[in-house]
């Protein structure tokens, strides 16, 4: 009787679009919970959130038994309810049209300062590319500027989904820096230029500055900016993928030991996990890379990302094959590609939620506990199954709109339509 | 050295963009039996899969079913069992999914290979907006390793297609994926060759600070003009009497409906305009590629009998991109058009499974009832049907070749593997009996042995 019940209140909080947002209040029985925390994975689990807070998770027999007045009650038999889906890279935000300059915030090609360009002032919560990210179960996201004019590429930030003018998470996350032959093009045209410029601007970030040309490579601004990165209060994330290229930004540490290094690329990361994990470093890798795309990826395999869990070096997930502007929401489907060549599926969505949350400094984020500010999706089957698809989203408590241009599109045109006004009409 | 390179370079420039239409010649014999197949299947004999659970490819699904290769080609299919010849390998799929191979129309393995470097870029010939002189298949490196990741995840046919700077971008072949030495090895046997035509942003960019066009109107008038210096030279051409001009036959050859038109066009309206030219000249455009805004006139593209290839998710890379939804093939499929999955992508193509996988949830998301049988038609019946080789391939049916996958879980999830794959009734990749193709590329070099895990 009471599933019954249950199953009527579901199917109206299910279909009703979420208006203004306020703090989510729901409950959700015989579903599986996915907490990323000492609990694990629990079956016929309860989770309910009142007033936008976790306020049990566990077995739904012994969970508190939701009360019906105001709390929508949703039977979760075929459903996930995970964290939230964490981007550990993307230019989401920064790109509306990555063709139309004027809509392309991602590199400064004329700019003179460069590792103090900061992506939260490029960033706009209302492009498309956030609400579409948004309804395929993202929540957060990690952005950084493309070196352009310089190895550097600037300041990283870390924003969630919400499309709210409030979604900066973290203005300074993180430094972003290019070596390899991305880096070597900007520094001049060589590896040891782009390591030279590299170990100049941070012996500059320590300098006190006259004149601001003062420095070696960097200028006032620049040096200002990679401070915290030297005296490791903020990661710098060094673009590299061969494995002499990884060696180079590990040894980096001998000279500046403060650092917090997490490498975006890694695709020969596997070839060098003893150094990485040495030297405390992470790696940003796209578990689908198989290819020798270019002379730094010819150690590229599909078992990247088995090798480096099994050595123990930390990694998270990006999709640098679905490109960073438009298509961050790949990622849990990138990371299903990543069981499916041999990685545990704990592991692997740990990969996209908890791991970046973590490696990024937001702790509470990437898990399920009680307590927290509810982060969650509520999804229609495993999220890692590219036939799965979320129904609820929450984000900073609040349940969020699964609305995007792209489903007023297909709704617009849905064949299955009954409305036979011009397209224009249909709303 | 530097100078000699760039000498050597412009000269070749110049033949290709005018120097070699002055040759003089000869009969249309030559055409037809120049860069011929020379491609065999690489094993004969026969193969029995049972227990299998079998998409056919026109829409139908057998639990339980029977396979049996012969010869290279398919030579029963049934719930029954089959007594298969003496000899005959013998797999027991033990409940697994069988389905067609996939064909991939719309790829650049070879012409655009891996590693992405500059001496690799052989894809497309950017010199002029109209090089319909250009053929694919003389770009086409055979040792490009996407080949062989692409056979790993089910691939046995590909179309491999000029780039899109151009209005008339050249010749597209269509290729075995199987491992040779010479690209004439993998050349599908008689399959129609096809022209890559480009709509939209490419040609007017790549062209529009280069004497033109600058303009979608500069567009329509290139293709409108170069059609009726085609219909003048297929006159000639038929007479008997004419000079022959490389550029010239490819666009008669679409004149007399030999050569395919496979049109790279993302706006709806933009589709319904060359529709109309290709009224106006008489000829008809097999596929639109990329597409993504097909799904607002599915009605019109079958009431052409044109088919649309698209990606299941990618967008707004450009202005033309920006409509794109996820429902694209399920919408179309609905509205009764030809409608597929594409890649053009050395990453995408190893998964084309799975861009359908999505494509189908969304679409049943929206509110359609298309079945996995039905939808399978997207990855082989309908590619089939664009590159005009669906009496050979696309299905399961008796007498087509033998293009067959096993899959080690639901094609339709993202766990799923291709485990064998059959060109031809030949067995190319087997993945749980360790053999798969390894381009010479590879050899030596970091990724491709390695320790085992936790052996390091």
């Amino acid at each position: 009787m009471r599933q019954y019940i249950a199953t009527l209140l579901a199917g109206a909080s299910l279909l009703a679009p979420a208006s203004a947002l306020a703090a989510d209040n729901f409950a959700i029985f015989n579903t599986r919970v996915v907490t990323n925390d000492g609990a694990g994975v629990i079956n016929g689990a309860t989770v309910l959130v009142e007033d936008g807070k976790i306020k049990a998770i566990g077995k739904t027999d012994t969970a508190n038994t939701p009360a019906a007045n105001g709390t929508s009650i949703i039977d979760g038999s075929k459903m996930w309810v995970t964290p939230g889906i964490f981007s550990s890279f993307s230019l989401m935000g920064l790109v509306e049209i990555e063709l139309e300059s004027a809509t392309n915030d991602s590199s400064a090609g004329d700019a003179d300062n460069n590792a103090g360009l900061r992506a939260a002032d490029g960033f706009n919560p209302k492009s498309t590319v956030v609400a579409v990210t948004r309804a395929e179960g993202i929540t957060h996201g990690v952005i950084a500027p493309n070196p352009s004019n310089s190895i550097f590429g600037g300041t990283g930030a870390i924003v969630d989904t919400t499309g709210e003018f409030d979604s900066i998470v973290n203005p300074n996350a993180f430094v972003y820096v290019a070596i390899g032959q991305n880096g070597a093009s900007k520094a001049g045209g060589s590896r040891p230029a782009a390591l030279n410029m590299l170990r100049n601007a941070l012996r500059d970030a320590n300098r006190k500055y006259i004149a601001p040309d003062d420095g070696d490579a960097a200028s006032r601004t620049d040096a200002a900016a990679l401070a915290p990165v030297l005296a490791g209060r903020i990661p710098l994330m060094v673009g590299a993928d061969r494995a002499s290229d990884i060696l180079a930004a590990t040894a980096l540490k001998e000279q500046f030991p403060k650092l917090n290094l997490i490498i975006l690329g890694g695709a020969e990361a596997w070839m060098v996990t003893g150094a990485l994990k040495a030297s405390k470093t992470s790696v940003l890798i796209d578990p689908v890379e198989s290819l020798p795309g270019n002379f730094e990826h010819l150690g590229t395999r599909l078992d990247n990302a088995q090798r480096l869990d099994a050595a123990g070096v930390q990694y998270a997930f990006m999709a640098r094959t679905a490109w960073f502007s438009h298509n961050p929401r790949l990622l849990p489907q990138h990371a299903g590609n990543a069981v499916a060549n041999g990685l545990s599926w704990d592991a692997a969505f740990k990969a996209i939620t908890a791991t970046p949350a973590r490696l990024f400094g937001q702790a509470d984020l990437g898990t399920l506990k009680t307590g927290q500010t509810a982060n969650l999706v509520v999804w229609d089957g495993d999220p890692l199954e590219v036939m799965s698809a979320p129904v609820r989203v929450v984000i900073e408590g609040e349940r969020q709109s699964l609305t995007s241009r792209q489903s007023e599109l297909a709704s617009r045109y849905n064949p299955t339509s009954t409305d036979t006004r011009a397209h224009k009409y249909r709303r | 050295m530097k100078n000699l390179s760039a000498l050597l370079l412009s000269c070749t420039a110049l033949a290709i963009a005018g120097c070699g239409d002055d040759a003089k010649t000869s009969d249309a014999k030559d055409q037809n039996t120049a860069f011929a197949s020379t491609y065999e299947p690489l094993e004969t004999g026969a193969t029995l899969i049972t227990n299998a659970n079998i998409i056919d490819g026109t829409g139908e699904q057998i639990t339980g079913g029977s396979l049996l290769l012969v010869n290279g080609k398919v030579n029963q299919i049934s719930k029954e069992a089959i007594t298969p010849p003496d000899g005959a390998r013998r797999i027991d799929a033990n409940g697994l999914w069988v389905t067609p191979g996939i064909i991939d129309v719309h790829s650049h393995l070879g012409n655009y290979a891996s590693p992405d470097v500059n001496a690799h870029a052989d894809g497309n010939e950017i010199t002029s907006p109209v090089t319909s002189q250009v053929w694919a298949e003389h770009g086409v490196w055979p040792q490009d390793p996407g080949f062989d990741m692409a056979i790993a995840g089910g691939v046995t046919t590909l179309h491999i297609l000029p780039g899109s700077a151009n209005l008339f971008g050249g010749r597209g072949v269509t290729l075995r994926n199987v491992p040779s030495r010479t690209v004439q090895g993998m050349k599908f046997p008689d399959a129609p060759y096809t022209l890559k035509m480009a709509c939209g942003e490419n040609p007017k960019r790549v062209y529009g600070d280069k004497g033109g066009p600058g303009s979608r109107m500069g567009n329509v008038a290139g293709y409108r003009q170069n059609w009726v210096k085609a219909a003048a030279y297929k006159t000639k051409r038929d007479s008997g009497d004419y000079d022959r001009d490389l550029q010239l036959d490819t666009l008669a050859d679409v004149l007399d409906g030999k050569i395919l038109v496979q049109m790279h066009c993302y706006r709806a309206d933009e589709m319904a305009q060359i529709l109309d030219i290709a009224k106006e000249f008489d000829y008809k455009v097999t596929t639109f590629h990329h597409a993504v805004e097909a799904y607002k006139i599915g009605d019109i593209l079958k009431e052409n009998d044109t088919c649309a290839a698209v990606w299941a998710d990618w967008w707004g890379f450009k202005m033309e991109a920006y409509d794109a939804i996820r429902e694209n093939l399920p919408f179309l499929h609905a509205a009764g058009a030809c409608a597929m999955i594409h890649s053009d992508s050395q990453d995408g193509v190893q998964r084309l499974n799975q861009e359908v996988a999505k494509a189908l949830s969304d679409g049943n998301r929206a509110g359609l009832d298309i079945s996995k049988a039905e939808a399978w038609k997207w990855l082989s019946a309908n590619p089939a049907k664009a590159l005009g080789i669906e009496d050979q391939t696309g299905t399961l049916e008796v007498g087509k070749r033998a293009d067959v996958v096993i899959w080690n879980a639901d094609p339709f999830s993202s766990y799923a593997k291709a485990d064998k794959v059959f060109v031809d009734g030949a067995l190319i990749y087997d993945r749980s009996g360790g053999m798969a193709p390894v381009s010479d590329f590879k050899l030596g070099q970091p990724g491709t042995d390695a320790a085992p895990i936790g052996g390091q």
